[in-house]
């Protein structure tokens, strides 16, 4: 008693927290009761200045409100409740009545009595307009609480609680109130009898409508119209009773209101139409339509235009909810239709755009609606397309059809009435129709496009209508007319589209015809003609063959073209269209090959017997039986590109298994000799010929295949075993044969893929290598080898197997890429040893997850992020000039390669740096520090810096920046293209995260620099120069 | 001034140099391999000259001043067979929609702000209305070609706001 005594009086004086807390707490433990509170504050409560009467009571309902609920009875309940409503009485003290109330109404022992005597006590003393946003907020949370827990106690109320309510409701204004004020409507509308209130009800909440709220900038409420909207939405569709009411008044939004409003009503109208029913809505039918129509035909914008579809498939579907499919139906449905067939007698008319979209909204509302349209509109669009005089007009005739079409087979598609495809009865003269459409050129886009809407419906057309659809479609492939061209794009698209269902009308009747256009030979060098007709038929083929049975005739046939090229009846005098072709028939099948691996087809391993073997067969005929062309001819390293590409997309897909097996043939090919099991297919390969690309006497030809082999190699999984003895040994061996032997680059990499591969799959049994071998290997390649250009391949060797151990996290990884550290004063190769750093980190395209190698995640930001700060430690060392140049370049290297997340903090520091590797004499490395200026300021632009008071790095750098760029930016100063692009891009970028204040003294120079870019001779360049310009053009305060 | 129809805007008059260009060679280089680099890395050093496809670039994206949402390509104002380059000179001709088009100058004059930004200098540049296609062709001609009310123009601030918003969208390219 006495502490509570003591509580009160300090609170009183001092309004803290933590009295409240002690007295509950007090309260908790059963120290302190209630009544001991209520004593104690006895003088406040009754206090003659309103000041501590306001405190007293807002004191105990603070304490109220932390009270755990248990701690209530019965009486006590009673009592407080008492207490509280004589208090709202008082104006003094009414604000923290009102928060006694609202902490009373979860307590569970409150009985119904006690809710009607808050109610009555609010409805009797609360005057809304007198309080303040808060206060309300409160009364609305007390019936908010009141109506969740004691629903029922409210009812039995009747329409006393709702005249009250609806009194205290009307006239708010606040968002935050209003949210709560809609949800409590929402449920008044739903639960309680409002037979008698619903138009008052209405009034409090229909007056909303619609909401034009726009939140303050920096709402700290978070109160959205969005919210608000929802909120209405869902309060307004929540009774039948408001239809009569509403409908007046949404049309008069509609027709009266701004484009957004319109938007809203219309949504709201297509919530609350289904709520509202099918009596009322059927009774304003005309009305509505007489608006919706308004808004279809003649439309503010296309967003209202389809809101005003939905509605009115809304108001439809509303009608004849419960109709069922075979009666014939009449009232407002019948009648638009008819008023749409009529307009669409004009189909070349602006309007019938409208009208037809109209009954393509039909098709998706019931079942006998949609039905009565088609068996009207299609007839009479029939009879449009054959009447003679009609004939200009077919196009738009078709093109309507063709949409009614696609509405008609989307709604079997998705709705419930699958089984009713009303367009059966027609089939015949649409069909009909389209196929009379393809045959001119108006017409034959929406030909083809409705035929894409027959051909997808599901069990519409036949097989042999399907057959028929395909036959008349490749006369339209078939067409030597320009007209066609554009078309025949999606002519193709539409016979991809039957070939994914139907492949046997594609296979039995397009593909011979495609084949046709592909010669046996190829045209002469120059027959541009030939030529285009041979890509043109490799384009439609790589489109149609994906499907399993296509590809496998697809591959047969183009190998037999392939091995006529490779052993011609007649060695043609120029041999580069020949292997042009090659490269076009293979690049086809890898196109297709590529697509099927995307897909996940399961028909691509098999392909490693019959289409494999075949490329190994020609490839390696190209190379032992032909000595014409050497250079020119079918060995042509584009050509080997491809072929790899083919074995590596293969090789990928196989099992560990059946890579298992053809692995051992391929080693035995290569390093034994034993090519022909290997080679199997259509060439007989030479007897004699002696096939070893890896011994150093091999002609070049025969290495260049090498490039076969490590496209198989680099795609075996992990557990397949490497068919040597010795692992190492034969990483040794590939290793002393790119540096020594390999005549090209291309050859070289190749061995550096296969060990890459190899290193980064067998680490384990790879230890002796690792740990002996290739030190031994740096100390006499590298270290002390006198031949600068085999001690280059040497560092690029060791970087790749460095990737290797570095993509798998192998703890030793960065060892080895720390050893290029100590070449960074060499006289010959320290900028290769730097570059090698950046290639280390460098993503590339074989080690990768598809090729099956170890990839642990964040290995590229650990490797950075070890990498980075000794580097950039490195560029400060002022004691030596020659090492920091090579640190400057080491990161020139390395910040193209790793991921921005890394550096975007350091670029403070990084900054400078990069400027100065803007000097760098190499321009691919000045090439890739733009890129990465560019990239960085991306970040800046993304984040909108531009704004923020702190000015980005940039901005700091802004001036040196834009002078860098200018210079590098000319013809005259810069001979690489791709430094006057990037330079250009940059410059274009700055004003978009540089505030204008800071460039302004540059921006007449910069526009004078760049004029003289926009002659750039280079197409790319003068393309960037305008951008560039434009920008600047623009850049004002 | 109206957009003709739907038809003739989605007619898109086609650019002659890509399919040019690919006829010659011999070789086909798959589009989707080729990464961004491969299009200028090109370590011939033959100059590209500006011709009319890329002056058509630069203006087929200019908005119409009345019908903000069309280019001036859509409503085929504008076309490649339209432009002729030149060593030095180039003229540009352009279709008003119809014969009393009244925003005739201010398309003609966004064209030249345009061309003005991104040619060279060494470019006489001329601007006409297609003979026979405006009522008023010689004044427009003459306003257009006019220096110093091309420059006086360029003083207004309220028809450089126009111009600006005309030449919004212009960055688009369509090669």
């Amino acid at each position: 008693m006495e502490a509570a005594e003591r509580y009160v009086r300090t609170w009183v004086a001092s309004p803290r927290d933590k009295e409240i807390e002690d007295i509950v707490s007090g309260i908790a433990d059963g120290e302190l009761k209630l009544v001991h509170i209520v004593k104690a504050l006895g003088e406040y409560l009754t206090s003659e200045e309103g000041d501590l009467r306001n405190k007293g009571v807002e004191f105990l309902a603070l304490v109220v409100g932390k009270c755990p609920l248990e701690k209530f009875n019965l009486q006590s309940v009673k009592v407080l409740v008492a207490f509280f409503a004589s208090k709202l009485e008082d104006t003094e003290t009414i604000i923290p009545a009102l928060k006694g109330m609202l902490a009373l109404t979860p307590i569970p022992v409150l009985v119904p009595e006690n809710v009607v005597d808050i109610c009555e006590a609010v409805f009797t003393n609360v005057k809304m307009q007198a309080l303040v946003q808060v206060q309300r907020h409160t009364v609305f949370s007390i019936f908010d609480s009141l109506v969740a827990r004691h629903r029922d106690v409210l009812k039995s109320m009747g329409n006393h609680f709702l005249s009250g309510y609806i009194a205290l409701a009307d006239g708010e204004k606040d968002p935050r109130n209003l949210m709560i004020a809609f949800a409590i409507a929402r449920v008044l509308a739903i639960e309680f009898d409002i037979s008698t209130k619903f138009e008052e009800l209405f009034n409090i909440t229909f007056c909303y409508f619609p909401i034009t709220f726009r939140p303050p900038p920096n709402d700290p409420y978070g109160v959205t119209a969005e919210d608000l909207k929802a909120a209405l939405q869902s309060c307004l569709s929540a009774s039948p009773l408001f239809g009569n009411l509403a409908i007046p008044l949404f049309l008069d939004k509609v027709n009266a209101g701004s484009p957004t409003t319109k938007r809203d009503t219309l949504q709201t109208l297509a919530i609350c139409l289904p709520v509202y029913g099918s009596r009322v809505t059927s009774n304003s039918g005309r009305k509505l339509w007489s608006s919706l129509k308004l808004e279809i035909f003649q439309p503010t914008d296309p967003e209202t235009q389809e809101e005003a579809l939905e509605a009115t498939q809304v108001v439809i579907k509303t009608i004849y909810a419960d109709q069922n499919t075979d009666t014939e139906i009449d009232g407002l449905a019948k009648d638009i239709c008819e008023e749409c067939i009529q307009i669409l007698k004009e189909p070349e008319k602006s309007q019938a755009k409208p009208a037809i979209k109209v009954l393509c909204a039909f098709m998706s509302t019931t079942p006998s609606v949609s039905r009565y349209t088609i068996s009207h509109a299609i007839p009479h669009l029939i009879k449009l397309f054959v009447d003679p005089d009609e004939l200009p007009n077919r196009g738009p005739v078709l093109s309507i059809l063709s949409s009614l079409v696609a509405a008609a087979r989307d709604s079997t598609v998705k709705a419930d009435f699958k089984e009713n495809i009303f367009l059966l009865p027609f089939k015949d003269e649409v069909l009909g129709a389209f196929v009379t459409g393809l045959k001119v050129q108006s017409s034959l886009r929406p030909a083809i496009e409705g035929l894409n809407g027959l051909v997808t419906t599901p069990d519409l057309l036949d097989d042999e209508e399907i057959g028929f659809v395909v036959q008349r479609v490749n006369e339209v492939i078939s067409g030597k007319q320009e007209d066609f061209i554009g078309a025949s794009d999606a002519a193709i698209d539409l016979l991809k589209t039957i070939s994914i269902k139907t492949p046997s009308h594609i296979a039995q009747m397009t593909l011979p015809f495609l084949f046709s256009a592909l010669p046996d030979q190829a045209p002469a060098r120059d027959d541009a003609e030939g030529r285009e007709k041979y890509r043109m038929g490799l384009s439609a083929l790589s489109r149609l063959c994906t499907q399993p049975n296509l590809f496998e005739t697809l591959v047969v046939r183009l190998s037999v073209r392939l091995s006529l090229l490779y052993a011609p009846a007649i060695v043609p005098e120029d041999p580069e269209p020949s292997a042009a072709y090659a490269h076009a028939l293979q690049s086809t099948l890898a196109g297709v090959l590529a697509r099927k691996v995307e897909n996940g087809d399961v028909d691509v391993p098999k392909y490693v017997d019959r289409l494999v073997p075949r490329l190994f067969n020609i490839t390696a005929y190209g190379v032992l039986a032909t000595t014409w062309g050497a250079g020119l001819g079918v060995s042509d390293p584009r050509i080997i590109d491809v072929s790899a590409r083919l074995v590596n997309l293969v090789t990928q897909s196989l099992s560990a298994q059946k890579q298992e097996t053809f692995v051992n043939s391929l080693f035995a090919a290569y390093f034994k000799g034993d090519i022909t099991p290997l080679a199997v297919g259509d060439l007989n390969l030479p007897t004699d010929a002696h096939f070893a690309p890896f011994d150093p006497a091999a002609p070049e030809g025969q290495a260049n295949l090498i490039a076969l082999f490590s496209a198989a190699v680099i795609a075996l999984h992990p557990e397949v075993k490497i068919p040597v003895d010795d692992e190492g040994t034969l990483l040794v061996q590939l290793l002393n044969w790119s540096i020594r032997h390999a005549k090209t680059n291309v050859q070289r990499e190749n061995a550096w893929h296969i060990a890459a591969a190899i290193v980064n799959k067998h680490v384990s049994s790879l230890n002796t290598f690792l740990n002996t071998t290739l030190s031994a290997f740096w100390d006499e390649e590298i270290a002390k080898s006198l031949d600068p250009d085999a001690r280059r391949r040497a560092i690029s060797a060791w970087a790749w197997v460095s990737r290797a151990l570095l993509v798998r996290n192998y703890p030793q990884a960065l060892q080895f890429v720390n050893r290029f550290f100590e070449l960074f004063e060499d006289a010959e190769v320290s900028w290769d040893a730097a570059r090698a750093i950046g290639q280390v980190g460098t993503v590339d395209n074989v080690l990768t997850k598809r090729n099956h190698v170890v990839i642990k995640i964040l290995h590229a930001q650990k490797y950075a992020s070890n990498m980075l700060p000794k580097i950039i430690e490195g560029t400060k060392d002022p004691t030596k000039k020659i090492r920091q140049t090579t640190h400057l370049v080491a990161l020139a290297a390395l910040i193209k390669a790793i991921p921005k997340a890394v550096y975007v903090h350091e670029l403070p520091t990084l900054m400078p740096l990069l400027l100065r590797g803007l000097s760098l004499p190499d321009l691919t490395l000045r090439a890739g520090v733009i890129d990465t200026l560019l990239s960085a300021a991306q970040v800046d632009v993304d984040s909108g810096l531009k704004t923020d008071k702190e000015a980005s790095v940039a901005a700091e750098h802004a001036v040196s920046l834009t002078s860098v760029m200018l210079q590098n930016s000319t013809v005259a100063e810069m001979p690489d293209v791709r430094v006057r692009v990037g330079a250009l891009k940059y410059l274009a970028v700055l004003p978009k995260i540089v505030r204008y204040d800071v460039l302004h003294p540059q921006k007449a120079t910069v526009l004078r620099g760049l004029a003289k870019a926009l002659d750039d001779p280079k197409r790319a360049v003068r393309k960037e120069a305008v951008d560039a310009r434009t920008t600047w053009f623009r850049y004002s305060g | 001034l109206q957009p003709k129809s739907d038809i003739i805007a989605s007619a898109r008059p086609t650019t002659r140099r890509r399919t040019a260009q690919a006829r010659q060679s011999l070789w086909l280089l798959n589009d989707e391999d080729d990464d961004d680099s491969t299009t200028y890395h090109t370590d011939d050093d033959e100059p590209e000259p500006i011709d009319a496809d890329e002056i058509f670039d630069l203006i087929r994206f200019i908005s119409d001043p009345e019908h903000r949402s069309m280019t001036l390509e859509q409503l085929a104002v504008v076309s490649a067979p339209q432009v002729t380059v030149a060593p030095s000179h180039i003229l540009v001709e352009f279709t008003p929609t119809v014969p009393h088009c009244g925003m005739s100058t201010l398309i003609g004059l966004s064209i030249r702000v345009r061309l003005l930004r991104a040619l060279p200098t060494r470019f006489k540049v001329d601007i006409r209305v297609k003979p026979g296609s405006h009522q008023s062709e010689h004044a427009v001609n003459k306003q257009l070609n006019d220096k110093e009310r091309v420059a006086a123009a360029l003083e207004n601030p309220a028809l450089v706001d126009v111009l600006e918003t005309c030449l919004e969208n212009v960055g688009r390219r369509g090669l």
